[in-house]
């Protein structure tokens, strides 16, 4: 069922619309300051994500028979783009190789994590595609096995509640 | 594994010749205050209806436009969602009809294929190809934030807040792949920023060291602030028509063939498919390539890039990239990215990239220069607008006009800025075609287009 937002309606403005950034020239830019609040849904890929806070990766496979490829998919997807079946959960190991990394210095504004760090992206045995995390430990090398831990304890039900250690 | 269909790659054929016959472009700054953003868009069309030797008035050019395509990255940005109607009235061209575009860091190169459709197919004869972006409301780091939401919100953006770390990891893979040095990196950098010292319209040009690269701060290992384009406000145009109406404006109009490609937004999602190979390549040739790395495009590659050239290079009969093109302007966004794509055009083959920069054929009076506009690295990246402006660039290199858009005073003054000393041109000697690559995401979309001079 649709679920309408029922929080609070407010029309307080937060912030000064008026104040004047900049007229150093002959015109005027003004500021207007907000914050502004999503509401995201995860959809049918809701289970990889709950997945994460009991520890567990989970990526999605097309089993169809009549699929050329039944690629196993992580990030996952609700349908196979080769043959348009819907695909199924399968859990996958949690523990992989590096196939890629950088190490992120400037982030952009809001980044919740703490800069710098290892950005990694790990190959995992079974999966057709690679998927991106973060190391939490150690020095990333190209081949490196790592493992996976999960953010099970305080989830922020987003992609940082998985992250990788080396093996 | 991507595998193709038997209709997948059949070579676009246009129902009329496209022929390009203006340009224009602003100033390109990190702030632009003095002028609203439609404001902009009428300095940089204007420019394209009274600086390019047309043969009737701007009044009547305008009498001529038949359909707009526009190009706008994010709305974010100017926080006006359908800028495309404000700017299409405040050009007086209501109520022609108009199409907003959206391809990313391609946005630009996108909206001139959509001119180019509209041409081919007979619905206009004549057509504005417009774009802008205004980065310049909001502090860098916002608008780094902005920029990433153009990766996976799900399962990227967070990791990084800023599109250097999407590329950085590539960077990586490419250097130990395909031997790449930083050093060689850097020189892109050195390239197309000098170049950028010649152009009026330049933001950040400078004489700067391989050293001074290396030395710059970090964004995402390997990318340094020096290897990366800025946040830009300005706008670029293009007018487009067919052959009659390129007869009726121009002395000297230049023909226009161009495709585009596309492939994931989150680069680790690419799978292995065959390398659809260049009119220039060998079956087989990247059978050891392939054995080594497992995988193409990997995080190599741009198959986005190679799929347009693949097209582009057979609507315009070339056989051979480097022999052929005279010159080309590449999206150097990052210094990496511009490496990544000379393998995918064929300017060498796969494996060989860094070897065009090595060599001087990527420098002025090389074999095939590139980015001697000073690139997006050099001169600009106002993402709707860089490939308008990219097309502007080759186009003014084929007319033999170099020296005009980038040497004469008045551009100098409109920019508020002294033509320096030691100014160059880098004008290419009887230039008779080149190409432009407008690329977005991490090679998410990618447009090819060449440009051939017509009589
Ligand atoms: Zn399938």
């Amino acid at each position: 069922m649709t679920k309408a937002y029922e929080g609070p309606l407010t029309t307080k403005f937060i912030g000064e619309p008026s104040e004047i950034y900049d007229d150093a020239g002959d015109f005027w830019v003004v500021n207007f300051p907000r914050s502004i609040t999503h509401h995201h849904t995860y959809g049918l890929l809701t289970p990889f994500f709950k997945g994460l806070t009991q520890g567990k990766l989970l990526a999605t496979k097309c089993t169809n028979p009549e699929c050329t490829e039944n690629s196993t998919w992580l990030p996952p997807r609700a349908d196979c783009p080769d043959c348009y079946a819907r695909t199924e959960w399968v859990e996958v190991p949690a523990e992989g190789t590096i196939y890629a990394y950088t190490m992120l210095d400037y982030a952009g504004i809001g980044i919740e994590m703490e800069t710098p760090y290892w950005q990694i992206d790990v190959q995992i045995e079974g999966v057709d595609t690679i998927f991106k995390g973060w190391l939490k430990e150690g020095k990333p090398v190209t081949g490196m096995p790592v493992r996976a831990e999960f953010n099970t304890a305080n989830p922020t039900h987003t992609i940082l509640d998985i992250c990788w250690v080396p093996k | 594994m991507i595998k193709f269909g038997k209709g997948n790659l059949r070579v676009p054929q246009w129902s009329r010749r496209v022929f390009m016959v203006a340009g224009g472009c602003t100033p390109f700054r990190k702030y632009f205050p003095e002028y609203k953003l439609e404001e902009l868009v009428m300095m940089g069309y204007k420019m394209m209806l009274e600086d390019n030797d047309l043969k009737l008035s701007p009044k009547q050019v305008k009498d001529c436009i038949q359909y707009a395509a526009y190009g706008e990255f994010a709305d974010h940005f100017q926080d006006q969602l359908l800028c495309e109607a404000k700017i299409h009235d405040y050009l007086g061209l209501d109520p022609l009809w108009n199409t907003g575009i959206k391809t990313g860091g391609a946005t630009g190169g996108a909206a001139m294929l959509n001119g180019c459709m509209a041409v081919a197919s007979g619905y206009a004869d004549c057509v504005l190809v417009s774009g802008w972006e205004r980065m310049d409301e909001v502090d860098t780091r916002t608008g780094n934030f902005y920029i990433s939401t153009a990766a996976c919100k799900d399962f990227e953006t967070r990791m990084g807040r800023i599109y250097s770390s999407y590329y950085a990891p590539m960077a990586n893979r490419f250097a130990e792949a395909y031997n790449l040095s930083e050093v060689t990196r850097a020189k892109v950098a050195v390239k197309n920023r000098g170049y950028a010292m010649s152009n009026p319209n330049a933001q950040q040009p400078g004489h700067h060291t391989v050293e001074e690269v290396l030395e710059s701060r970090m964004s995402a290992y390997p990318l340094r602030f020096l290897e990366c384009c800025a946040m830009t406000a300005g706008s670029a145009s293009a007018l487009l028509c067919n052959e009659e109406m390129a007869y009726k404006l121009s002395d000297h109009p230049v023909e226009l063939f161009m495709a585009g490609g596309t492939h994931t937004l989150r680069v680790a999602d690419r799978r292995h498919m065959d390398i659809p190979l260049l009119p220039n390549e060998e079956p087989g040739m990247y059978d050891e390539l392939l054995k080594e790395s497992g995988r193409w495009p990997g995080f190599e590659s741009f198959l986005a890039a190679r799929f347009a050239a693949y097209l582009a290079y057979r609507m315009a009969g070339i056989h051979d990239p480097l022999e052929e093109l005279d010159l080309v302007e590449l999206h150097d966004a990052f210094t990496i990215s511009d490496i990544q794509t000379y393998g995918d055009i064929g300017l060498r083959p796969y494996g060989q990239e860094p070897d065009y920069i090595e060599s001087g054929d990527a420098y002025y009076e090389g074999k095939c220069p590139s980015n001697l506009s000073g690139g997006l690295l050099g001169t600009m990246h106002a993402v709707g607008a860089t490939g308008i402006w990219q097309a502007c660039e080759v186009f003014w290199q084929i007319q033999d006009r170099y020296d005009y858009i980038h040497g004469d005073k008045k551009w100098w003054d409109r920019a508020e800025k002294e033509k320096p000393a030691d100014w160059k041109s880098l004008q290419v000697k009887d230039p008779k075609q080149g190409l432009w690559i407008s690329h977005a995401g991490v090679g998410s979309h990618v447009t090819c287009g060449i440009l051939r001079k017509a009589w």
